[in-house]
């Protein structure tokens, strides 16, 4: 890629734009904020779709006002002067009759043609290990590539440029949709997302015809990403200041014990995989390696700005924003459930099930029950994946379901990543996990 | 309609010269007004936006481009790739004249914390305990501009306001009933229609349901189906009314006469329907919308179809090409998507003759469903649906107890002939990019369950 859309956010006047901050941060406690963003979208959508090449390319910045509980947010589509300006004046609850001088904010047109070599090369490889594997299937591909820098400049603290840059990869086969997120396509990483794409294609199909397990509380044994899926929706959620609070006070959550003592749990936006690694967050605070459960009990939930403003006990450094458009939230960005002891989950668990992925989970904040649907899955015979049980569900109570974790596998690995779209706002997120054991739970049809 | 910038059509020049046969640019610039109401606090956001698109064609490939700020004549464009595409023509657009309120200021800050305060009081006084935890209130107005090399220039104003609250009502010590929550979701053109005395109303009712409800037993009767549930299955059902293959997929529903359904439904999709939220001149490729007959009175006429589809349409079942319909029906979830077919305004037609309180009362023995709480299914196959369901268990017009955690299921054919009346309110419900509206449906021949 030539494109280096990280160099007007470069050269942004940081002591000009903090300054101009300042005058509207005038009371103790306030924090103003101004974040500038640069995106880039390439799409390729499946061949037989035109237009072909699809590309979007967009900048703009907001700046946000927080003063107590409340926050004022003016965004715009434009990154110059005068739109700073003016998202300065919408913001502002009162300006100064002298202000500051404005910074001048460089900002050139997007001038590089599209590159995407890597992006068009890819239907041929993955075609190619769609054809290795399983010859029947027809398919359909597409593939987004995602650049973005952003960069935040506040009254209080200010940070370097951020970028994140990845790739979405979508198979549509008659068994439904398959995704893969991934942080590259360069040379054999190119290959791996090929093969990973056509076995999940490949394992659906053969799983198709496949019954549905009759309601049962056996064993449940997930893989890797079903179990990333599963801390994603059942605790990083339910560990958002946000949320926690239509409940009450955030800070009540820590110290309560969530789960099961194996699991240890952390939220490492710096640990995520090259490409989206982050040094701080979307609202310029350092990101922390924040454990989110120790030996299953609450130690710190997830925070912005604008909750660890309010307490001393929640630390800020998850604030994560869709676009500039969106006010910040407290999101998990990359997961990791430390590995455990167990060294074969599947043992004694006969008859019992095994899944490999899930397709969504949802926790209903207001009763606490959760359910993860799968796909597909596995009986477990002789103490290994056997044969194919079609779509399950499995529902619990949030808190039965985490306390019923048996087994923690001892090897980590990368377990996928997928798209959050709490309120509505769209937000890649990484993990790496071992795999669980579950025992007691419901699982049905 | 006003002329469109001559940036627009100076890029549409530019591109026919580089070699593009078929060339469309959209401009669109919006401004809206976001306030949220969340605990410990009152976010209140004010978004400027702007952007364009181009998307072109030769018979050997294509390329789409866009890009936030105003249109470039000089942007680096891609050099395009896969297959060629063809735009549609420019067709005559009946007059037409803009809703009045495009121009009313958006709503300010006081006004939206003043909503959500009198909600929450209201919300208590229906129902003691019960509070507000969360609301967004969303109000813009967009202006789109489009040129292309087919002789499309437009320019339409819209104007729309999105409401969704969630309410909670606490488990209290010695009473009977589980802590709960409930949520609404609501579109206007203008913000300021929203009541909250009738929402709050409308939570009351989903949180005592949600509260104190149970799951019935396996039971039949006469079902009254509020809007929202009317809503839930014209979406689940959108494969026998959208696109070229609808036909085939219907086909199995329709009898001897032609009849898919009872004589008191009529579905339409009306993109210009006066007073409703998004009504245009012209859909997302300046196509002219107009009202199309998909079932009248029971008699399946057609399915929605744009230009583009109208040449792939299946016939057979009594449909024929030649006498159907296409209707401007392309719409842009923004300016960085590409144009899709999908409902404007689709809706069952009301009944202005019969209000909602009168089929309450001649239920002698029966339910009254007033939301879903999941999706809807449906199984073209087997020709079944299952709803997930909540309301009211009615005796003599009376309700008797709550009913949650409910499914409503049958045949499609039972669903769609069982309608004996639909009544007045009709109620249009925001459901992807377009709008679904349906009034209250009486219907028999279903069956409740607590299982689907």
């Amino acid at each position: 890629m030539t494109v280096d859309p990280t160099e007007p956010l470069n050269q942004l006047d940081v002591r000009g734009i903090a300054r101009a901050l300042s005058q509207i941060a005038d009371r103790p406690g306030d924090l103003a904020d101004a974040f500038f963003e640069r995106a880039e979208v390439v799409e390729l959508p499946p061949e037989t779709c035109s237009p072909g090449l699809r590309m979007r390319r967009e900048e703009g910045l907001a700046v946000r006002l927080l003063r107590g509980g409340n926050s004022w947010l003016a965004a715009r589509d434009r990154v110059d002067r005068d739109s700073f300006h003016d998202a300065l004046r919408r913001t502002a609850r009162a300006m100064p009759r002298a202000p500051y001088p404005l910074p001048d904010i460089e900002w050139p047109r997007w001038s590089q043609p599209l590159e995407a070599a890597e992006v068009q090369e890819f239907p041929s490889r993955f075609f190619e290990a769609l054809r290795l594997r399983d010859t029947e299937i027809s398919a359909r591909l597409s593939i987004r590539r995602f650049h973005r820098s952003l960069r935040v400049v506040g009254s209080e603290v200010s940070a370097g440029v951020e970028t994140e840059s990845f790739y979405s990869l979508e198979a549509e086969s008659q068994e439904g949709r398959r995704g893969l997120l991934v942080t590259s396509l360069i040379g054999d990483d190119a290959q791996d997302a090929a093969k990973q794409l056509a076995a999940r294609l490949s394992r659906a199909r053969s799983a198709r015809d496949a019954a549905p397990p009759d309601e049962s509380e056996g064993v449940v044994v997930l893989g890797p990403a079903a179990t990333a899926v599963l801390l994603h929706e059942a605790v990083a959620h339910a560990l958002e200041a946000d949320l926690l609070a239509l409940d009450g006070h955030p800070e009540g959550a820590i110290g309560v014990q969530l789960g099961s003592n194996l699991l240890d749990l952390f939220d490492d936006p710096s640990d995520a995989p090259t490409g989206v690694k982050r040094t701080a967050d979307d609202e310029g605070f350092p990101v922390v390696r924040r454990c989110l459960l120790r030996a299953g009990k609450v130690e710190q939930p997830l925070a912005d700005a604008q909750w660890a403003h309010r307490s001393e006990l929640l630390v800020a450094g998850a604030g994560r924003r869709g676009t500039r458009h969106d006010v910040p939230g407290p999101r998990s960005s990359h997961l990791h459930l430390v590995a455990g002891e167990s060294t074969d989950l599947f043992a004694d668990a006969e008859g019992g099930l095994f899944f490999s992925e899930a397709e969504r989970g949802r926790l209903d904040p207001a009763s606490g029950f959760f359910t993860l649907v799968f796909p597909w899955g596995q009986r477990i015979l002789n103490q290994t994946p056997g044969p194919s049980v079609g779509r399950a569900t499995l529902r619990a109570h949030v808190s039965d379901l985490l306390h019923a974790v048996r087994g923690v596998g001892k090897e980590v690995h990368v377990a996928g990543a997928g798209w959050c779209a709490k309120d509505g706002i769209l937000l890649p997120v990484w993990a790496t996990a071992p795999g669980i054991r579950l025992e007691g739970l419901e699982v049905g049809p | 309609m006003r002329p469109v910038d001559e940036t627009l059509l100076e890029i549409v020049d530019v591109l026919s010269e580089q070699g593009w046969d078929e060339v469309e640019v959209v401009h669109k610039t919006g401004r809206s007004r976001s306030h949220r109401f969340r605990p410990g606090g009152f976010v209140s956001s004010l978004r400027r936006e702007e952007g364009w698109a181009v998307r072109s064609a030769n018979l050997r490939r294509s390329f789409f481009y866009a890009a936030a700020g105003s249109p470039d004549p000089e942007a680096p464009w891609p050099e395009g790739d896969g297959l060629g595409f063809r735009l549609p023509s420019s067709r005559p657009v009946p007059p037409w004249k803009e809703p009045a309120e495009l121009d009313a200021p958006l709503v300010g800050e006081t006004e939206a914390q003043a909503l959500f305060e009198s909600l929450d009081r209201e919300l208590d006084t229906e129902l003691p305990g019960a509070r507000l935890v969360q609301g967004h209130l969303d109000d813009g107005s967009s202006e789109q501009q489009l040129a292309s090399s087919r002789d499309i220039h437009c320019v339409v104003r819209q104007r729309a306001a999105m409401l969704w609250i969630e309410a909670r009502l606490d488990a209290r010590r010695g009473e009977p009933g589980r802590s709960a929550g409930a949520g609404l979701e609501l579109m206007a053109r203008d913000a300021r229609r929203f009541g909250p005395r009738e929402l709050a109303r409308r939570l009351a009712d989903r949180l005592m349901v949600a509260q104190r409800g149970v799951a019935p037993p396996r039971d039949r009767g006469e079902f009254l189906l509020a809007p929202d549930v009317v809503v839930a299955l014209l979406e689940a059902l959108a494969p026998l009314w959208l696109g070229p293959e609808a036909p085939r997929k219907v086909a199995p529903f329709i009898d001897r006469t032609g009849h898919v359904a009872s004589r008191a439904i009529s579905l339409v999709d009306d993109g210009r329907l006066a007073g409703a939220v998004t009504e245009a001149p012209v859909d997302g490729e300046g196509q002219p919308t107009r009202e199309i007959m998909l079932i009248d009175q029971g008699v399946y006429r057609q399915p929605l179809l744009s230009w583009r589809q109208l040449p792939e349409l299946v016939e057979g079942h009594g449909i024929r090409r030649a006498e159907a319909k296409a209707s401007g029906c392309s719409r842009r979830a923004s300016w960085r998507d590409l144009p899709g077919p999908g409902p404007t305004h689709l809706y069952l037609r009301s009944d202005q003759t019969v209000g909602v309180g009168t089929l309450l009362q001649d239920l002698a023995r029966g339910y009254y469903l007033l939301t879903t709480w999941g999706a809807v299914r449906f199984d073209p196959t087997s020709g079944r649906f299952a709803a997930p369901v909540t309301g009211f268990s009615i005796e003599g017009g009376r309700a008797t107890h709550s009913v949650r955690a409910a499914w409503l299921v049958g045949s499609v054919s039972s669903l769609l002939t069982g309608v004996v009346a639909v009544a007045r309110d009709l109620t249009f419900l925001p459901r992807g990019q377009g709008l679904i509206g349906a009034p209250s449906a009486l219907v028999k021949g279903l069956e409740l369950r607590g299982a689907p």
